[in-house]
């Protein structure tokens, strides 16, 4: 177990360093150098050569990688000159909530999506499950934006039960208005779902055809003991890896959320930065997601492994 | 086993008469089982030979009372006084694992993985018997040792892929015998396992089969696992009995012309060099659609109009039935088709 | 003769080998065209296809030129689906978009199910440090969240169909380099492609000829799904307003337009957009299912 461990920490930090690679690529492939690019087109040489000196931009390549490198490492992820703040203190702001959004959608899809994978794959091609699978498959197809305004329409606009608009603020402000949290939590949770359920399906019923469910049978166990006591157990392994897996959809659908619903998350800092060409918000959201991403990936592997022990030994992650 | 042996044991512990398991698929009803008769003592071991495809699987499972939801049975299982067929879910319960057992092929898939082996040897305690946890972790390990696994104690917490391929299905055995129950059906139990092996876990049912009196129904396509360990022999071909009687008898005067062409097949010490392996021609029947007469009979040599019309009577000789028209005799007997003795 | 000299050299099966009804390679076809709901969703798929393609060749309508004298007009007399806000009647901009959609689509998971399966096949192939290496860029690439780069890289470039598939397609192919990895890893090990590596078959033709096609149910299947997935992306893009430029559009530019006309009332906008989407990505996702199941592939591959 130790040294499984020891191999997937060890593999996270080769893909930390491999993502601040490919960051740093990004950086210099923007147009026109990055000095460029972040001052605006009209930038003088004069500003140009200073913005180069502050921010270690001269020298060799690989020189400024690790100048940069060590930088971020030590909480420097940039100045957004189009917001005039540092970008660490833009994230710092925003992060708190966005993780609150996102956090409390999983933990609602996780709570739907088992039980009702598990009931469709117990009443397998009864009338539950096909109604389930349908609405689940319909869910799932459908874009997330969508499904958003779907939501606005009939709950905010025509019964007026709760806002349109997400709270605004800080994050304790944004903590002490949850009726404006109820539709963007639906939307994120409500995809999810869908995803997960499908899934959590699929795995149920692979361990169901098992033959030491059979065996257990032969003993005496009735349904309920291999529920609990049998598939519950193997299934929930995959479901963790799907759920590290899961993390960049997760993203992708908390960030056309926070757009939808104005929720002053990460993910509406990003689409801003995007279109106002804000480079360096854009890269450091890009690295503290992704980091997040990593280390969410290295917990599911983890958690994965003390549910199942051939993951310890296996040879190859896949 | 002689018959006086079969006499004192105190009468057949085990007891099917005209069974029929009809599977029902969306689209059609496969007749697996079509009225078996078998009878078997205590600390006997029958052999249920047929190729893949024949019914010994479902009969194994209708035994164990482990059909699927899909089959239905009809005629009589008897184990001792109890009648098992026609009994509901609840009921198939409670004798499942404390009066019949059952070992599967795949010692890996049989064993959960992520479940230590302790737990998994100690199950069928804690859900028949209410054993605790350390008790039925303390009689699991005894099983353990009674199967020949080396260290027992130790193996108790550790996980079924540390274990070798035969290690695994001692365990499986255990597992299946540790509430002690009259009958143990093995379903094809050393297919999976290498020859070595395969000849340790079947000594080791003989063992069993001793110590604990119970009686075994060996189900496999492989007549050389029944040659050496089964008592008596039951030969299924498309779901009904071809030939059933004692193991000796069988393989020295095999009378329906498909026990035969099994014998034929397979290969032999005394075999001669350079001579063929007999094959059967044709393929095996589609139990959707069962054959008014014989079921072999268009795979057989000898098989004529009448062969074709209705099912053979049986008939029999002391212990020996077979259900053929046009039976070996003991000159045909000596030379199988296609090869010489 | 006695019975303890019958031994069995292996055990003896009893009986010919039966053969079976097709040769397996085609009985992922039957298998499929037994499940209704995955035929259903390939009829719906061709007859998008048409409707998109084959459809202006019988109903014309200028897609070019606006009539904003005929903007936001209801269905009726010679217009079944009434016209958008800037006159284009919304069934001929229905066809086009679909058009857009399915292009892009279809370019992008090829592009990913191709640059994914080589990768992967490689990775797994190959094994060792290099396979570690391969595989460790696809977790940091996967790390990296999608729309985040495909919102950086639509602000860089202008979208064009062409642009867009690159686009789309760079960021998919991950999810086929790994599956087609685990597939590598299991059958680099089976006896006919060690026999070739003793024969002398160099490692491009035996990753081709015995891997990849080995693997093609798992390829087939997550083929599918990345056409669906593709679809959602490219509808996210639009709605986020870095979709392609008009009079060009696709299926979710005109929901997205649609959409600022919900409280209007103009329903002909939202709903054939959308439901076309809906259709299509459920359309593909359930062929999808169909496949997997075809191939008697489990939950875990595609």
């Amino acid at each position: 177990m130790i040294r499984f461990l020891l191999r997937r920490c060890a593999q996270a930090v080769v893909v930390l360093l491999l993502v601040s690679v490919i960051v740093f690529c990004l950086l210099h492939l923007l147009p026109g150098g990055p000095a460029r690019a972040i001052l605006g087109v009209h930038a003088t040489p004069t500003a140009v050569a200073a913005f180069n000196r502050e921010n270690g931009l001269e020298g060799p390549l690989p020189v400024q990688y690790w100048h940069w490198l060590t930088g971020v490492l030590s909480g420097n992820l940039g100045f957004s000159y189009v917001q005039n703040e540092s970008v660490a203190s833009l994230l710092g702001q925003r992060l708190p909530k966005t993780a609150f959004l996102a956090g409390i959608s999983v933990v609602l899809a996780v709570l739907i999506a088992v039980p009702v994978g598990f009931y469709q794959a117990v009443r397998r091609h009864r009338a539950g499950d096909y109604i389930l699978t349908t609405v689940t498959l319909v869910l799932y197809s459908t874009p997330a934006f969508w499904v958003a305004i779907i939501l606005i329409d009939v709950f905010a606009v025509r019964l007026h039960v709760v806002p349109a608009e997400a709270p605004q603020g800080s994050f304790s402000e944004v903590l002490s208005d949850p009726h404006a949290l109820v539709l963007p939590v639906l939307t994120i949770t409500l995809v999810t779902v869908a995803a997960f359920s499908r899934y959590i399906r699929s795995s149920v019923l692979d361990e169901l055809a098992q033959e030491y469910v059979r065996m257990a049978r032969s003993k005496g166990a009735g349904s309920r003991v291999i529920l609990f006591g049998h598939v519950l157990r193997n299934a929930a392994g995959p479901v963790v890896t799907l759920l590290g897996l899961s993390l960049p959809f997760i993203v992708s659908g908390t960030l056309i959320t926070e757009y939808v619903f104005n929720y002053p998350g990460v993910g509406l800092l990003a689409f801003n930065a995007a279109t106002s060409q804000d480079y360096p918000v854009i890269l450091g959201v890009v690295i503290v997601v992704a980091a997040a991403t990593v280390v969410g990936s290295l917990l599911a592997d983890i958690t994965h492994a003390v549910l199942d022990p051939r993951v310890r030994t296996a040879a190859g992650i896949a | 086993m002689s018959e006086e042996k079969v006499q004192a044991s105190g009468g057949p512990v085990l007891r099917v008469s005209g069974l029929d398991v009809d599977i029902r698929l969306p689209h059609s009803v496969v007749h697996a089982v079509q009225d078996v008769s078998l009878e078997v003592s205590r600390g006997e071991t029958v052999g249920i030979v047929g190729e893949s495809g024949c019914g010994k699987s479902t009969l194994g499972l209708a035994l164990a009372g482990l059909l699927p939801p899909e089959a239905v049975a009809r005629g009589s299982i008897k184990l001792g006084d109890r009648e098992l067929v026609g009994l509901r879910e609840r009921q198939l319960r409670a004798i499942r694992g404390t009066e019949v057992g059952i070992v599967f092929q795949d010692p890996m898939t049989s064993l959960n993985p992520t479940k230590r082996i302790g737990a998994q040897v100690g199950e069928a305690l804690r859900l028949q018997r209410g054993a605790s946890k350390s008790a039925a972790l303390e009689a699991a390990a005894d099983m353990l040792d009674r199967v020949g696994l080396p260290r027992p104690r130790e193996q108790l917490s550790r996980f079924p892929h540390e274990l070798s391929g035969g290690m695994r299905q001692r365990v499986v055995i255990a597992a299946a015998l540790i509430c002690e129950p009259g009958v143990l059906v093995a379903d094809e139990p050393t297919t999976a396992l290498d020859v070595t092996t395969q000849a340790q876990i079947l000594e080791l049912f003989d063992r069993l089969s001793d110590e604990l009196g119970m009686a075994t129904l060996l189900v496999t396509h492989d007549m050389g696992v029944v040659a050496g360990h089964a008592d008596r022999v039951f030969v299924m071909y498309a779901g009904r009995e071809a030939e059933a009687g004692g193991t000796q008898t069988i393989f020295d005067s095999p009378r329906h012309r498909y026990t035969g062409a099994l014998l034929g097949s397979v290969l032999r010490m005394e075999t001669p060099h350079r001579s063929r392996l007999g094959t059967i021609p044709g393929r095996p029947p589609d139990l959707t659609a069962p054959a008014a007469g014989c079921s072999f009979a268009p795979r057989c040599e000898a098989a004529s109009d009448d062969c074709a019309a209705a099912p053979p009577a049986a008939s029999a000789d002391g212990n020996h039935r077979w259900s053929c028209l046009h039976p070996l005799d003991s000159e045909t007997a000596q030379a199988p088709s296609g090869g010489t003795r | 003769m006695s019975l303890e000299n019958v031994t069995t050299l292996g055990a003896a099966e009893v009986g010919p080998a039966t053969d079976s009804q097709q040769p397996p390679g085609r009985l992922w076809l039957s298998t499929f065209a037994r499940n209704r709901l995955a035929v259903i969703g390939l009829v719906v798929i061709v007859a998008l296809l048409l409707f998109s393609f084959v459809g202006p060749l019988f109903y014309h309508t200028d897609q070019i030129h606006t009539r904003l004298a005929m903007e936001t007009l209801p269905p009726g007399k010679g217009r079944p689906l009434g016209t958008d806000d800037v006159g284009y009647d919304e069934l001929g901009r229905l066809m086009v978009g679909g058009q857009t959609m399915l292009e892009v689509a279809f370019g992008a998971a090829a592009l990913a199910v191709v640059l994914g399966v080589l990768w992967g096949a490689v990775a797994g192939y190959v094994g060792g440090f290099i396979d570690g290496l391969m595989m460790r860029i696809v977790d940091a690439l996967l790390a990296i969240p999608a729309l985040l780069l495909l919102l950086f890289l639509a602000t860089v470039f202008r979208p064009s169909v062409p642009i867009l598939i690159l686009v789309v397609g760079v960021t998919a192919w991950l999810v086929p380099a790994r599956l087609i990895r685990a597939e590598a890893l299991s059958l680099r090990s089976r006896e006919y492609v060690l026999a070739a590596k003793t024969m002398g078959v160099r490692a491009p033709t035996i990753i081709f000829r015995h891997i990849i096609t080995n693997s093609i149910g798992t390829i087939l299947v997550n083929a599918t799904f990345q056409i669906a997935d593709a679809i959602l992306v490219v509808a996210a893009l639009s709605f986020l307003g870095l979709g392609i430029a008009p009079p060009a559009t696709n299926w979710g530019a005109m929901l997205s337009d649609g959409l600022n006309f919900t409280y209007s009332g103009f329903w002909w906008l939202t709903y054939p957009p959308g439901v076309a989407i809906v259709l299509t990505v459920l359309a593909f996702n359930v062929v999808g299912d169909g496949l997997r199941d075809a191939f008697g592939l489990d939950s875990k591959h595609g």
